[in-house]
This record gives structure tokens, C-alpha cells and sequence, in this order.
């Protein structure tokens, strides 16, 4: 009786998983083996029409490295940028941790529209930017930094940095600074220590942050769509365009669960190449 | 070596600019008088918030995503602080199954699980009326950081308070009103924080799922983005940001910082 | 004041037994330590009897009459935890008052009680602080007058002292005896501290996977432990395996390696061959050697202030000895050791091992 009590409080949240994600993601497995069908988003039966025709048309099947490869690159700028960010923040004093915090966390408060519209505002033809540089003279005609993979891959980097500091910083901080002093005193420089002890053990921080900073670039809809302008096709926008605009749901499908274990794969293959042995 | 820790400020410093740029931009952007977004801008002037005041599209969005995001958020407060409950309480062999179950709408991509949840409605033949699909769905997205958040102000905690106050006397329930739940409170509260900032940005659930009719901020703001240059759009963004901040201030004042 | 009973308690968890059928009854007023290793079942009897845990079976008795089904919240009782599990967002004077208040007091009469609470535990100036603002050994106090402002039938603590240090705790040690003698309140002490144990308590139950090996007042379980898992688990215990040279009605005589001879009172009920009789450190003597029971040699030497510690190699293993600092033996000198014939205590074998029915 006692026990049954207590089960109550997880059985919503264990029905409302159950419900609204476990089966909608077995029905979108289930979707991606229908027969397409005209006029309406599916036929009867099950067949590997949905998959054949993403790998047999280049426009889609080529999307796919090309979404991998943006994801990739989003994730090394992440942490090439958030690495300097987080080692500041772990060592700064107190008083000033809160603010740098703050700062970092800031593009979280912002929505992802307005954070891509700022974007597009910075990087246009006429943006702040270009009009900036034409106005000192050092350009002459605009800049491409939009609508093209560039200005994709600033705009995402932008918009999850937090997601690679953060777990860059839980590592960072529950580092023993003991460890380092230690290091000093065996006789290692500060440069050492960092190549030799804190890089190392913030090894988690760097795995987890790549991961989730990857995973959500490669599923990100707005940010290529007001960046790139459509003209950076992703795979997800493709899965979207085929989705709702063109109602094939099999080939949508098909085409998102696709991305999904690509996605899986390259993950699994950085975990690999980045095994951590001591923890 | 004398070089390197000047540069790497200097990289800091570009990338603290590099974070609060596009957010500054489009706050500057929404104060311009002129007819489109220039740069630099044509004089300072309110116009384009009184252009959006007036526009009834963007203010029924901002009102419904206002509603909704306040429904979900309630739902997952509710739900979230349940299972964080289970999860530090009661969960044993079982927590780490649970504690990936409750995070999977966070770790799964948005906008999978937006189709999944399109094609399961579909299914179940309800597709997108009644924002059945749409309020679930939010809840789903909120839900994880309320768990999250309350598990941390559980985590700190310790459990015995609890037992302590029936010893003396207290019921169950009249331990956890006096006891638990103002331990836990700012743990909600910005655990509910972020939840209703998710459910208000939220951009691949409510884009999938919104059926017809009117459509949440986001949404709206998106649309109108496609063809429009206007800097109308940045004082609807400057709008949401400065709505967010409020509730972020407000909260603080109310629960201080946990 | 309360009597309370433990009649036959079993508490299980699946297939495991966490207390294996406890029997005990605590007077009017007495206070008794539940004493043992970690896992043993104490925390877990605790547990029943305050009753955060169902018992699977047996009763709990309260002046004879039964709790065993009844809430926490009904069972009249005061608890301490290891914890101290103050309530954070209160400040002390309400954290005291909230058992008060939990029992519909008028407003007057709380503040009264809650004032003559704080200055039990000399608290008075710490009224309106946060419990985070206070030591440890200040939340100590908080904890015991919040379980003591209720009056309760009885004071449960759970190895309240774990979390102080060295010095507050021998400090808190004659405090908590002090208030509880004052109040005259029956206390069940649960602890791991065999010391904490014995000083405190009029009685102390020493328990093993979860059931009770010995229940009796300090002495007899240093003196007179019932198992030899007793008696090293309270104090340090030197163990003679010896053989029987013999055995008459209430004295049994033992034969020494050296070829000597030790008598000891009491023994085995039926005739054995060979019998295991503990000494205590201190119940062994330093003499010249050939001068005691026994030779050895000294093998290490720790000086601790008060007493010096000796281990002695000898034909029955290597023996500790205690001794005033003002015998002074070098290591690797060879002495002679001297038993103290009266103290000496046969222990039961195995088969005597009975949980004693409490006094």
C-alpha cells in the first residue's frame, strides 16, 4: 500500500513518456516502411520506398555529409570559443563569476528566432557588418557572410555555445584544484598543467558538450532556415519541406530517422575516438 | 609565452562581445526611425512598438503564447516536481532509468519528436485540434527542466527533515506544506522559470504542431521574417526579451538567487 | 514517563532480514543504548519504533499498549537525528515551536515552553538565528530541545554525536546524560561508539545482524560479555585459548604454556577440554620476568599520554597490555605478565551465545 503510494508520483510522468514519446517514435518507425501514396500522406502497406527514394536522389542523399560536416564544425567553433570562456569563469573570483555566468547564459533567455533574426541583422548584405566595414573603406562590395555556410556555422555556434560551456565548466570546477597545485610542485609549467592535467580531466566536459552541441546543430530548423536563407539544405530542413509542405510522410520519415542514426553513428564514433579510461 | 595570455583575453573578451552581439543588435535595431533595417540607423524613435501594439497578429500571439506557456509550465510543475520527488526519494536500481525517461524530450532533437508527436496524434485520429498536440507537447519540453531543477534543491537537502516533523507531530501532508515544499520552492520556481522562457521561445514543436488558427509568437515572428524587413519584427523580439527579463527579475526578488 | 516494549520484532526486505526477532523492554526512565556494528539492525529498530518503518511482525508496545500499526505523527515521541535535520528556513525559536504547534497550542503557552526549552540548552541568544548560522555542536542542541519541548513519552536519538568533533563530543556526551537525567525522560540511544555506549547509558544492547547478543548494564558487557564477538566489539579483548587442567563445581583451572597454572571462577557447565578466557588490557600486569603467570617480550611500545600501550609476544600470542605511564618497559625487553585472577572471564562457546532477556 505504502508502495503503491509512492509510485504515484512517477506514474503520471511515466504514462506521459510512455504516451507521447515511446509511440509517437515507434509510429514514426512504423511511418518510414509505408507506401507513399498521391493526395494523401500515405498508402497501404509497408515497403522501403521512403528510404530508396532518399539515398537514389543526390539532392537528398548528398545533404546528409553535408549535414554531418556542418554539425562537426559547429561543435569544434563551440569549443574553440568556449574553452578559453569556461577555464575564465572556473578561475575567476567570485564577485565576477555571477556576471560572466549570466553572460553566458544569456543567449538561453533569448528565443532561438530572434537570436537568428539578430543574425541576419549583423551579417546581411546591408548589415552591420558589411555597412560597418564599407563605411571605413576597407571593403567594397558587401561580405558573403549570409545565406551560406559560413554565416550557418556562426549563427549555430552562437546559439549553443552555452550548451558546450556549461558541461565544460561542471568538469572544470569539480576538478580538485589540489590536482593542479600538485602539479606545480612535481615541477611542471603553467602551460604543462594545462596540457598535461586540466585539459585531461576536463576530457568529460569536452565529450558531453560536443555531443549535445552536434546533436542540436544537425536538428536545428530556424537557424539554417533565416541564415542560410534555404540555401544551405540541411537535412532537416529537407525532412520539414518533404513533412508538411510536400505531405510525404513515409519519405520524411524515412529521411529523418536517417539523420537520427547517422547522428548516432558519428556520435558513437567520437565517444570512441575520445574514450575516457579513468572515470 | 609572454604573448599568449594577452591574446587569450583579447579572445575572451571577443567572445563575451561575440554571445551578447546579435541580442544588443536586434534591441538597437527595434529603436530605429527609419522605414527598414538599416545600419547605421536613421535617428532614434519608438514608432515600430507602436506599429506593434497596434498590429492585432502579433499581439494575439504574444497573448497566446503568454497562456500556453503559463498551462505548461503549471502541468510540468506539477508533473516535474513528482517525479523529482521519486527520483531522490524513493528511486533505487530504477533512478538512472527514470532520470533518462524524464530528460529524453530534452535529449531527443525537438524536431523528431515534434513529428513523432504529429504522426502519434494523427494516428490516435485527433492530428492538430483542440492544441491537444501542441499543449503536450509543450509540457514534454518544460517538463525536464523542472525536473532537473527541483532535483537539485532536493539533492542539497537532507531527507530526515522530513521524518523530524512527524515525530513531532505533523501528518504527512502538513510536513510536506511546512517542510519540504518551501525547501524545494526556489527550486520550482526557477525550475518554472525556465520552463515557461522554453515553452515561450520554443520554435520546432510549436512550428510542427500548431494546426491552424492562430499560432504562438515564435511562429508568428518567423513567418513574418520570411518577406518582411521591417524593423517591426526587433520590437517584438526587444518585447520578448524584456518580457523574459522581467520574469527572471521578478523571480529573483521572490525566491532569490538558489 | 513510558515503559516500552519490543516483543519479537522481524523486519524484512524481500528476501532479506534486517531484525531477526528483537525482544526488549525499557523502564520507566531508562536510558538505553542500542550498541553495534553498522548493518546490525539498531538504526532499522530505531526506525520501527519511531515508525518510519512497518514492522513485518512482532509488536511495539508503548506502556503496554500497542503502537506497532499507529503513524509517527501519533506516537508521542521526541527524535534527534545524526543529521540534527533542523529545518533550514526556520529560525531556532521556530523551529522549536513547530512540534508545539503541530499539537494546537495556544500561541502564549508555545512561547513560554519554547522559551524555557532554549534556556535548558542555553540557547536564549540564538532565538531568531538560522540554523546554518549556528556550530555543530550549537544545531546539537537546537535538535535535542525540539524533541524535548514536546514532552514526548520517549527520546529517541540516532548516533547524534557522529558528526562532531573529538572534543565537543565528549562535551555533549555528559550534557545529553545531564538533560536526560533532569527530565527523566526513557531514551533509546542508538551508536557505533562503544565508548558513547558505556558512558552514557544505564544499559546497553549490543546487537549483531539483527539480533540482540547481550543486554545488560555497562560493566557486565565489559566484564562479562556474552560471546567473544562481545567482547571484542566492546573494547580491546585478549583472548587465552586454553587447555583445561581442571574442573571442579565453581572453579576451573587452566594450564599455562610456561607450565603454570590459572584458576578462574565459573567456566563451562559440562565438562570440556579446553576453555577461551578474555583479560582486558588493563587487567594484565608488567612484572620482572619468571615473576608472573607468563613470559614475554615486549614487542612494540605506544606511548599516549595517559597510559602506555605494550603488545607482548608470548607462548599464548601476542597480548596488549595497559599500563600507567610510570612503568616504563624498553622495546625487546623481556618481562613477565600477571593476570588479574578475579576479572578474568571465561567466555561461553559458541553454543552459549543466548540473547539475555533484559532485567
Amino acid at each position: 500500500m505504502k508502495r503503491a503510494r509512492i509510485l504515484m508520483l512517477i506514474a503520471p510522468v511515466a504514462a506521459l513518456i510512455f504516451l507521447f514519446i515511446v509511440l509517437p517514435y515507434v509510429t514514426v518507425l512504423m511511418m518510414s516502411f509505408r507506401a507513399p501514396a498521391e493526395g494523401q500522406p500515405y498508402g497501404a502497406g509497408f515497403s522501403v520506398e521512403g528510404y530508396r527514394q532518399f539515398f537514389s536522389q543526390s539532392y537528398y542523399a548528398l545533404s546528409l555529409p553535408q549535414t554531418m560536416g556542418l554539425g562537426i564544425v559547429t561543435s569544434l567553433v563551440c569549443l574553440l570559443l568556449g574553452y578559453p570562456v569556461a577555464l575564465h569563469i572556473a578561475t575567476a573570483p567570485k564577485r565576477w563569476r555571477g556576471l560572466l555566468y549570466g553572460i553566458v547564459l544569456s543567449p538561453l533567455l533569448v528565443g532561438i528566432v530572434v537570436r537568428s533574426y539578430g543574425w541576419t541583422i549583423l551579417l546581411g548584405n546591408a548589415g552591420v557588418i558589411n555597412t560597418t566595414l564599407r563605411n571605413l573603406g576597407l571593403i567594397e562590395r558587401p561580405l558573403p557572410l549570409m545565406y551560406n555556410e559560413f554565416g550557418v556555422v556562426l549563427a549555430l555556434a552562437h546559439v549553443f555555445l552555452p550548451f558546450m560551456v556549461l558541461p565544460l565548466l561542471a568538469s572544470l570546477q569539480t576538478a580538485d584544484p589540489a590536482v593542479r597545485q600538485a602539479a606545480r610542485s612535481l615541477g611542471a609549467g603553467r602551460f604543462t598543467v594545462f596540457r598535461r592535467v586540466t585539459l585531461p580531466m576536463s576530457m568529460p566536459g569536452i565529450q558531453s558538450g560536443c555531443i549535445l552541441v552536434f546533436v542540436l546543430a544537425i536538428s536545428s530548423y530556424v537557424t539554417p532556415a533565416l541564415v542560410g536563407g534555404m540555401r544551405v539544405k540541411t537535412t532537416t530542413l529537407l525532412v520539414v519541406d518533404a513533412l508538411i509542405d510536400q505531405f510525404q510522410w513515409p519519405f520524411g520519415s524515412a529521411m529523418a530517422l536517417t539523420l537520427a542514426v547517422s547522428a548516432g553513428i558519428v556520435v558513437l564514433i567520437f565517444a570512441r575516438l575520445t574514450r575516457i579510461r579513468w572515470s | 609565452m609572454g604573448l599568449v595570455t594577452p591574446l587569450l583575453s583579447l579572445l575572451r573578451a571577443l567572445v563575451y562581445v561575440f554571445l551578447l552581439a546579435p541580442i544588443v543588435v536586434v534591441v538597437l535595431a527595434s529603436l530605429n526611425a527609419g522605414n527598414f533595417l538599416t545600419f547605421p540607423p536613421q535617428g532614434l524613435s519608438l514608432r515600430w512598438f507602436w506599429t506593434f501594439l497596434n498590429n492585432d497578429v502579433f499581439i494575439d500571439a504574444i497573448v497566446y503564447s503568454l497562456i500556453l506557456a503559463a498551462l505548461a509550465t503549471a502541468v510540468s510543475l506539477v508533473l516535474g516536481t513528482m517525479a523529482a520527488l521519486y527520483f531522490v526519494r524513493h528511486a533505487r536500481r530504477e533512478a538512472e532509468a527514470v532520470r533518462i525517461a524524464v530528460l529524453l524530450p530534452l535529449i531527443l532533437p525537438e524536431i523528431l519528436t515534434a513529428i513523432a508527436l504529429l504522426f502519434f496524434f494523427y494516428e490516435i485520429g485527433i492530428g492538430t485540434q483542440y492544441k491537444i498536440a501542441l499543449f503536450t507537447g509543450h509540457v514534454l519540453m518544460t517538463l525536464p527542466f523542472v525536473f532537473l531543477n527541483v532535483t537539485t534543491s532536493l539533492q542539497g537537502r537532507d531527507d530526515a527533515v522530513e521524518l523530524a516533523a512527524r515525530t513531532l507531530g505533523a501528518s504527512r501532508l502538513t510536513a510536506f506544506r511546512r517542510i519540504t515544499l518551501p525547501l524545494i520552492a526556489p527550486g520550482m520556481a526557477t525550475g518554472g522559470v525556465f520552463a515557461f522562457i522554453i515553452s515561450f521561445d520554443t520554435f520546432g514543436i510549436s512550428f510542427i504542431l500548431k494546426g491552424t488558427g492562430s499560432a504562438p509568437l515564435p511562429i508568428q515572428l518567423y513567418d513574418y521574417l520570411r518577406f518582411n524587413f521591417t524593423p517591426e519584427a526587433a520590437a517584438v523580439s526587444t518585447v520578448s526579451i524584456l518580457l523574459t527579463l522581467v520574469l527572471v527579475t521578478v523571480s529573483n526578488m521572490l525566491f532569490g538567487r538558489d | 514517563m513510558t515503559e516500552v516494549s519490543l516483543l519479537s520484532l522481524v523486519k524484512s526486505y524481500g528476501k532479506s532480514t534486517a531484525l531477526k526477532g528483537i525482544s526488549l523492554d525499557v523502564g520507566h526512565g531508562e536510558f538505553v543504548s542500542l550498541l553495534g556494528p553498522s548493518g546490525c539492525g539498531k538504526s532499522t529498530t530505531l526506525k520501527c519504533i519511531a515508525g518510519f518503518e512497518d514492522v513485518t511482525d512482532g509488536k511495539i508496545l508503548f506502556d503496554s499498549k500497542d503502537i506497532s500499526r499507529k503513524l509517527p505523527e501519533d506516537r508521542d515521541i521526541g527524535m534527534v537525528f545524526q543529521s540534527y535535520a533542523l529545518f533550514p528556513h526556520m529560525t531556532v525559536a521556530r523551529n522549536l515551536a513547530f512540534g508545539l504547534e503541530m499539537r494546537r497550542m495556544a500561541r502564549s503557552e508555545i512561547a513560554d515552553r519554547v522559551a524555557r526549552a532554549m534556556d535548558m540548552v542555553q540557547l536564549t541568544p540564538y532565538a531568531d538565528r538560522y540554523p546554518k548560522a549556528l556550530s555543530g555542536g550549537q544545531q546539537q542542541r537546537v535538535a535535542l530541545a525540539r524533541a524535548l519541548v514536546i514532552e514526548p513519552a520517549i527520546l529517541l536519538l540516532d548516533e547524534p554525536l557522529a558528526n562532531l568533533d573529538a572534543k565537543l563530543r565528549d562535551e555533549m556526551r555528559g550534557f545529553i546524560r545531564d538533560l536526560q537525567k533532569r527530565v527523566g525522560i526513557t531514551t533509546i540511544y542508538v551508536t557505533h561508539d562503544q565508548n558513547e555506549a558505556m558512558t552514557m547509558s544505564d544499559r546497553v544492547v549490543v546487537m549483531f545482524d539483527g539480533e540482540i547478543a547481550q543486554a545488560a548494564p555497562p560493566e557486565d558487557v565489559y566484564d562479562r560479555p556474552a560471546s567473544e564477538r562481545v567482547a571484542r566489539f566492546v573494547g580491546n579483548a585478549n583472548i587465552l585459548d586454553l587447555a583445561v587442567a581442571d574442573q571442579a563445581d565453581a572453579e576451573t583451572s587452566l594450564s599455562l604454556p610456561g607450565g603454570g597454572r590459572l584458576a578462574v571462577t565459573g567456566g563451562a557447565d559440562a565438562p570440556v577440554s579446553r576453555l577461551r578466557v578474555m583479560a582486558r588490557p588493563e587487567q594484565i600486569a608488567l612484572t620482572g620476568p619468571g615473576e608472573g603467570h607468563i613470559d614475554g617480550r615486549i614487542a612494540k611500545r605506544y606511548f599516549s599520554g595517559g597510559h602506555v600501550e605494550y603488545h607482548v609476544d608470548t607462548d599464548c600470542g601476542t597480548l596488549n597490555v595497559l599500563c600507567p605511564t610510570t612503568q616504563n618497559v624498553a622495546e625487546g625487553a623481556n618481562v613477565g605478565l600477571s593476570f588479574d585472577t578475579r576479572r578474568l572471564w571465561p567466555l561461553p562457546g559458541a553454543a552459549h551465545v543466548t540473547a539475555e532477556p533484559a532485567a
